[in-house]
């Protein structure tokens, strides 16, 4: 197997920044004016651009005892493996900067006909275009100023490139002074555009210049610590697809369990690169489309920006009320435990990201919880290597009426793994066809929080909520299918039209079932009136171009014959 | 077909990159074939359209009289075209498993195509090694600049090391870009008498030895006939095939060997050849239109001076440079 080129590929898409290190975070959406000045800007930016080359971080910290839960990736390198691949040549930025384009920007910048008209159909029409498919036409109106300004094809406020910024943090919880250094910079270097390059304000309420971003940071021994939570107060980021060549074969060979395909033979297998990377293979054994020549495309890939708004109160009283009927229709005495159980029924995972398919129920969490405790207590990285895993490895098969993890939990929507098999319950082992239906469906989810809440006091109002990227070598068929038929619809799961019960579409009716075994005395619990948890406020589709294509871009010599 | 062919060589290399590691470049932290990439794409092309006429830097190959054209471009990895495709039925019947990938074709590490078309010296013996370390003579520094990064290129070497170097990578051109023949050239022709000839001659010889031997045996060693006959039609059957086996297989190898041969020289087609009669179509469109309307006298006398200046037969005389798009004449060029 050929490594990928790793600093031809943009960091970010192999790299979760936010969960290596980057907890902050400033996305800057800038307009071009003029082509040629548009690609001088190109040009001064290229160099700053951070790749997927490999770095080492001088701070990193001991495998499995230098985060709050346990991860594959530090069982990896506990073992001596290395948990990326390549040579290690660079030091780790304390800002990683990264570029796209929307259609209009490739176009405003002059990329030639022939390499736009074979960019696939839904980059071409832009998020705004695709809001009745992806549920959004409801929200158009609250989306951010940003966002409704460049609604028309004529506006001269089109967000046409994306700049990021993330960025580590200091021990009070801010962003290290690289980061405003590194904004002031890119704010000169628009000023210094003659007016080819505008930078476009309209983020929040406030009209900010940039989108800012940060982790959800949480006490750690009386110095401020990144977490995983999202302002609802839950765990994510633990799923995240694995594909051929993001790791090298023996830190691929664990990684791959519970993240990449489950074969027929219920084995595990990364999937395939061209899921993720254009210019490669994907899992129908084609190269994705997208525009010539095949060195624009190759290395890569397709980003969705949505910024999500999160009704945190919405959330916390809609899980205490139900919380109170479970625990009665339940027969359960304890309040608090029933809303633990509610809440992790519509996710699929606790609240700490423990998933329902490893703890069936709150005293089986209770028992997860004490093992990972003691085992950090002891240090003991053997038990934390494996609790580590239990996070990911695990399929529907025995949980097949969702009675433990249900079918329309958001974590079962979002990756089905086994569920969709045709042959799901079929009692032959052989006619099994393990993930087979959810492999072109996958996405990387990227991306952090933004805002604030105060958890003794949430709030529905206000900015905060999630800026969610979703990274994939197509839109199409793997971000918007899943928006649309497992997000936003149920009949893939048998149950009608019911969304997902946290980033669906709430109407008046929304219901979402907690199923029972079907062959045991207990009853269904029925979620009523689910409020609406979610609101995009605004988003593009961008495309993330190689080192190459983006020089190819900057210097106007993109040939596609 | 082969590498020397048109009376042109033909040359192409695939030569491995080397693309492990960054390469820090100025501001850059880029792989190798990247910048391999920027190299390629900053290395000038000829003055052959009006855009890069205004641009006037010329390409480094246009230094070298025999090079018709250098072409170099990165190979990532083989084309792929997906899954082989085969009769539903058909992979139905084998077993085949839709979901189960096939194995991908990779390539080890991007390669350097280094394709080329240039003048042999002399027959060609030589070749490429005498043209590639005059290309080294005449542009070591952009040839640098873009190799740097392949396997064992070594920047401090002479002009031979650098054609071991690139020779090693040479592949037979099977393809070859021939548009210098003005007339139907004489291609090698392969008449059906010469074909059929060898097959009448087989079955002749067949019949003949076959009719000998039945005689033989029923006049000299008193078989009876029925049985000499025997013989005859069996030997005629037997010996019918052989030969006309072997003719084929004669045939087979005519065609091939025919085939084969080089296509032939045009004639004047080195570079200097086309540059001299680019510049000279050039000069008499310019000198027909100065005589317009002139007598007879006039004009001999014109057109002895014209030929004196352009000197038709001298390569070595006024021409056309390498790698523009048109000659640059002087104001009034011919009244010299």
């Amino acid at each position: 197997m050929r490594e990928l080129d790793l600093a031809d590929i943009q960091g970010g898409i192999l790299r979760a920044y936010g969960r290596l290190g980057f907890p902050k975070g400033r996305y800057f959406f800038l307009t071009v004016h003029d082509g040629l000045k548009g690609r001088r800007f190109v040009e001064h930016l290229r160099p700053r651009i951070t790749t997927a080359a490999r770095w080492v971080d001088p701070k990193r910290g001991e495998p499995l005892l230098r985060t709050h839960h346990p991860k594959v990736t530090d069982a990896i390198r506990e073992k001596g493996i290395d948990d990326y691949p390549g040579v290690v040549e660079l030091v780790k930025p304390k800002v990683a900067i990264n570029v796209a384009f929307s259609f209009l920007g490739l176009f405003a910048l002059q990329v030639p006909t022939r390499t736009l008209r074979g960019m696939p159909d839904e980059f071409i029409d832009g998020m705004e275009k695709r809001a009745p498919m992806l549920g959004d036409t409801p929200w158009l109106d609250k989306r951010d100023a940003i966002w409704r300004r460049a609604s028309q094809l004529q506006a001269q406020a089109q967000v046409h490139v994306l700049v990021s910024m993330n960025a580590e943090m200091d021990a009070a919880g801010a962003p290290v002074p690289e980061l405003e250094a590194e904004t002031q910079w890119l704010l000169g270097l628009c000023a210094a555009s003659e007016g080819g390059v505008e930078l476009l304000p309209g983020n929040g309420p406030s009209e900010a210049q940039y989108q800012d971003m940060s982790a959800v940071l949480r006490d750690d021994g009386g110095k401020l610590a990144p977490s995983n939570k999202e302002h609802f107060g839950l765990s994510d980021g633990f799923g995240d697809p694995v594909f051929v060549g993001q790791y090298g074969p023996k830190a691929e060979a664990i990684k791959r369990v519970g993240g990449g395909k489950l074969l027929p033979d219920q084995t595990w297998a990364p999937l395939a690169t061209g899921e993720f990377l254009l210019g490669h293979p994907d899992e129908a054994q084609e190269i994705p489309d997208a525009g010539l020549p095949i060195e624009f495309s190759r290395n890569g890939t397709f980003m969705a920006y949505r910024k999500l708004h999160e009704n945190v109160a919405s959330f916390a009283n809609y899980i205490k009320a139900q919380g109170e009927t479970y625990a009665r229709v339940m027969g359960m005495d304890d309040a608090a435990k029933a809303q633990a159980t509610v809440s992790a029924k519509l996710v699929g995972r606790w609240d700490d990201g423990v998933p329902l398919l490893a703890a069936p129920d709150f005293d089986a969490w209770k028992a997860f919880q004490a093992r990972l405790a003691a085992a950090q207590q002891a240090a003991d990285k053997v038990k934390l290597a494996e609790i580590a895993l239990e996070y990911v490895n695990f399929t529907y098969r025995l949980d097949p009426a969702g009675a433990t993890c249900p079918v329309t939990s958001h974590l079962r929507r979002v990756n089905t793994r086994d569920m969709l098999d045709p042959h799901f319950g079929a009692k032959d082992p052989k006619s099994w066809m393990g993930s087979a239906l959810n492999n072109r469906r996958r996405i990387l989810r990227r991306g952090l929080p933004y805002g604030a809440v105060d958890p003794a006091n949430p709030t529905d109002e206000g900015e905060h909520g999630i800026v969610f990227l979703a990274v994939c070598s197509s839109l199409f068929r793997q971000f918007e299918f899943l928006q649309q038929q497992w997000v936003q619809y149920g009949l893939d799961f048998n149950s009608g039209s019911d969304t997902c019960p946290i980033v669906g579409n709430h109407d008046e009716n929304a219901k979402f079932v907690i199923a029972a075994e079907p062959s045991g005395e207990g009853a269904p619990f029925i979620c009523e009136r689910v409020p609406q948890f979610v609101e995009p406020r605004g988003g593009e589709y961008f495309f993330v171009p190689s080192m190459t294509a983006l020089r190819m871009i900057g210097m106007g010599i993109v040939d596609p014959t | 077909m082969p590498n020397l062919d048109g009376g042109h060589y033909f040359f192409t290399a695939l030569l491995p990159i080397d693309n492990h590691g960054i390469i820090e470049h100025g501001p850059f932290k880029s792989s190798a074939v990247h910048m391999v990439r920027d190299a390629l794409e900053a290395l000038p092309t000829a003055l052959q359209t009006p855009e890069s006429e205004k641009i006037g830097i010329q390409s480094p190959f246009a230094r070298s009289l025999r090079t018709h054209f250098v072409r170099i471009f990165v190979v990532d990895a083989p084309t792929y075209n997906g899954r082989d495709s085969i009769d539903t039925l058909l992979a139905t019947a084998q077993g085949i498993d839709p979901l189960k990938a096939q194995a991908v074709d990779r390539l080890a590490c991007p390669y350097l195509a280094f394709v080329a078309e240039f003048d042999p010296a002399g027959d060609g013996a030589e070749e490429p090694r005498s043209w590639l370390e005059e290309l080294w003579r005449l542009a070591k520094p952009e040839l640098c600049s873009v190799l740097q990064y392949c396997f064992q290129f070594d920047g401090d070497g002479d002009g031979a090391a650098f054609a071991d170097f690139v020779i090693k990578g040479q592949i037979e051109t099977t393809m070859p870009f021939n548009d210098y023949w003005t007339i139907t050239p004489p291609l090698p022709n392969l008449a059906g008498v010469e074909l059929i000839a060898p097959l009448i001659g087989a079955a002749a010889l067949a019949a003949l030895v076959s009719i000998a031997s039945a005689l033989g045996v029923i006049v000299h060693d008193h078989w009876p006939w029925p049985a000499g006959l025997g013989l005859g039609v069996f030997l005629l059957v037997v010996l019918g095939v052989a030969f006309i086996g072997a003719a084929l297989f004669y045939d087979y190898n005519l065609i091939n060997r025919r085939g084969a041969k080089p296509f032939p020289a045009a004639p004047n087609a080195t570079l200097r050849h086309v540059l001299k009669a680019l510049y000279l179509q050039q000069a008499f469109t310019r000198f027909a239109a100065a005589q317009q309307a002139t007598s007879p006298a006039e004009l001999r006398a014109a057109f002895a001076s014209f030929a004196a200046t352009v000197r038709p037969d001298d390569l070595a005389g006024p021409t056309q440079p390498a790698g523009v798009v048109r000659s640059h004449f002087a104001p009034e060029p011919l009244d010299a």
